[in-house]
């Protein structure tokens, strides 16, 4: 029996796969859930209001500071205060950007449909970490432009965001939060394929060596957590002053911030790569 | 073309599949058969590049899935319908698929046209009944306009509407010279849309045949005997060189006499039959043969001995 040639092809349009269409067929599978933009909404919401509301309190109970209070008091770290909310809808939308492909098994029509693991990889975590870097990059300087106003109208003391010092730590807290609150939990969400283990461990990572710093002893914090990636970035922003046992210079904490950022990405890509989808 | 050769995949210690070799042809309907269990997921997951074999290979067109630079316009596969994002529209499910293959988008609307799906686009799909989802399941193999598609079980869930559609469809596609392999447990309906048939059991190749060689591969006709004294009918037929079958209740199978000599022969025994029926032979009782140990008919321990009644 001879086989006619198939006579229908696809339209001429087509364009051969490659990075480009995978990043287009993520940002895609992103924008087209609802529950992208609820967290962005709430993101935006929460961080700005929960700033605002932190300024308010700061200035209604300035009187009362003592001097101490008054003598460290900084109004960047301060109005900084509502980016644990936006930390953790980030991280929730990072881990389930991967996990909700795992559970829901679409993840078996991704790998079919492009069978270049790395790439599909890449690609995700190009449109989470750019998506990650757009919310960080108005809520930050949002809650500090919100807090400002605040604070001078009890008196308390002000930063300029033209000021070249604030300018500088809000970039930094824009590109390691917008980096390190997706791309991380995000490796984790391959690695573990499971969103609340995920989300679970990356929030027991990100924080709770913080918390625990006090309780610690010194050389632990000094030694240990100053290397974590989130209390690193908090050096390189300034918010961790220069005599504190987490404190770690500008070049170790640039680096410490890229080996975990790639190291976990690359975790992330060789078990992938082995494992059966 | 889909070329499996050797192939070999475990799990710990069992061979989900064992040393598979088949070759799918285009231009006609393949069809693969097995018990639940018997590998036919797995390989279709090795076809697919989603598991890597522990040895052999297979490959599509001559090359191996993870090798193929646009697979999405060379093979079109539907695993399992219900693998979708609740949230997201049908549209947006074909969309960044059409997306991920660099096709067009125009290919989303022609095929949730050609599905008969058009109409519920951009409706969530968690709130697709699961014939509706096979639907999408199927307008997402068809994306590429594949000369190659793969279904596992493409009527599951469909109403004879659907069913018949879908087999017209895997006619004309085999018939526009594609490869058509799908996998399926509804036996008469695979019975009329596929041209050849590749069966496996407990991982292994059971047979690899025409539609015609596997039926005539089952006893020949045969017929089916009712009767509420059906065990007391055996040792009479037998004595007549019949071969008795399926003794479940009072239900027989017998191959070696035709139902007027079997109706007689009871008649003279004074044993009543319920039914009496020709069986022709198909592609159920070719399938039921060829993966199932002969069934055994023991006696219940009243019998004064127990007869074994095997088939040939």
């Amino acid at each position: 029996m001879t086989a006619t040639t198939v006579s229908t092809r696809g339209p001429s349009a087509n364009m051969s796969p490659g990075f480009s269409t995978a990043l287009k067929a993520e940002w895609t599978k992103i924008r087209s859930v609802r529950s992208t933009w609820i967290i962005i909404a709430l993101a935006l919401v929460l961080c700005i209001g929960f700033s605002a509301g932190t300024a308010l309190i700061s200035g209604l109970t300035f009187e009362d500071w003592d001097a101490n209070a008054i003598e460290t008091f900084d109004p960047v770290l301060t109005s900084n205060a509502g980016s644990l909310f936006g930390g953790i809808l980030l991280i929730t939308f990072a881990v389930t950007a991967i996990t909700a492909e795992y559970s829901s098994g679409m993840i078996r029509t991704t790998f079919i449909n492009n069978p270049r693991r790395s790439q599909v990889l890449a690609a995700k975590a190009v449109v989470v970490g750019l998506i990650g870097l757009a919310v960080t990059a108005v809520t930050i300087p949002g809650m500090f432009l919100v807090s400002q106003p605040i604070f001078g109208h009890y008196g308390l003391e002000t930063a300029s965001i033209t000021d070249r010092e604030t300018y500088r730590t809000l970039l930094t807290v824009i590109l390691t939060q917008g980096l390190i609150y997706t791309l991380i939990p995000f490796s984790i969400g391959w690695l573990l394929r499971s969103t609340a283990s995920a989300i679970t461990i990356s929030l027991g990572f990100m924080w709770l060596p913080w918390m625990l710093g006090p309780i610690l002893p010194e050389w632990v914090n000094q030694n240990v957590v100053a290397y974590l990636p989130d209390v690193a970035a908090n050096s390189l922003s300034g918010f961790t002053a220069s005599d504190a046992a987490q404190y770690l210079s500008q070049t170790p904490a640039i680096i410490v911030v890229a080996v975990w950022l790639l190291g976990f990405i690359l975790a992330a890509d060789i078990v992938l790569n082995r494992r059966d989808v | 073309m889909i070329k499996a050769t050797r192939l070999t995949k475990r799990y710990g210690d069992t061979a989900a599949v064992d040393n598979l070799s088949f070759e799918v042809k285009p231009g006609i309907v393949t069809g693969f058969l097995g018990p639940n269990g018997a590998g036919k997921t797995t390989t279709m997951r090795l076809i697919l590049g989603l598991d890597s074999p522990d040895e052999g290979s297979v490959t599509v067109n001559s090359k191996t899935y993870r090798d193929t630079p646009a697979p999405m316009q060379e093979v079109g596969a539907l695993i399992d319908p219900s693998a979708v994002h609740g949230g997201r529209s049908a549209y947006f499910h074909l969309l960044w698929q059409a997306h991920s293959g660099g096709l067009h988008p125009s290919r989303v609307d022609e095929v949730l046209e050609m599905v008969g799906l058009a109409d519920v686009a951009t409706k969530k799909v968690g709130g697709f009944s699961l014939g509706m989802r096979q639907r999408l399941g199927i307008a997402s193999a068809l994306l590429g306009d594949p000369p190659v598609l793969l279904f596992d079980e493409p009527v599951n869930g469909l109403d004879p509407e659907g069913i018949r559609w879908v087999r017209t469809l895997m006619r004309r596609f085999a018939a526009e010279g594609r490869t058509v392999f799908l996998s399926s447990h509804l036996m008469s309906e695979m019975e009329q849309t596929a041209d050849h048939v590749v069966v496996i059991g407990r991982g292994r190749l059971v047979a690899d045949l025409t539609m015609d060689e596997i039926i005539k591969r089952s006893t020949q006709s045969h017929v089916r005997v009712v009767s509420p004294r059906a065990h007391d009918l055996i040792p009479h037929l037998q004595a007549r060189d019949a071969v008795v079958t399926n003794g479940i209740e009072d239900q027989l199978i017998v191959s070696g006499l035709d139902a007027t000599s079997i109706g007689a022969i009871a008649f003279g025994f004074g044993i009543p039959l319920n039914e009496l029926s020709t069986q022709r032979a198909n592609l159920e009782t070719a399938y039921m043969e060829l993966t199932s140990d002969s069934v055994q008919f023991r006696a219940g321990s009243d019998s004064t001995a127990t007869q074994e009644l095997a088939s040939t």
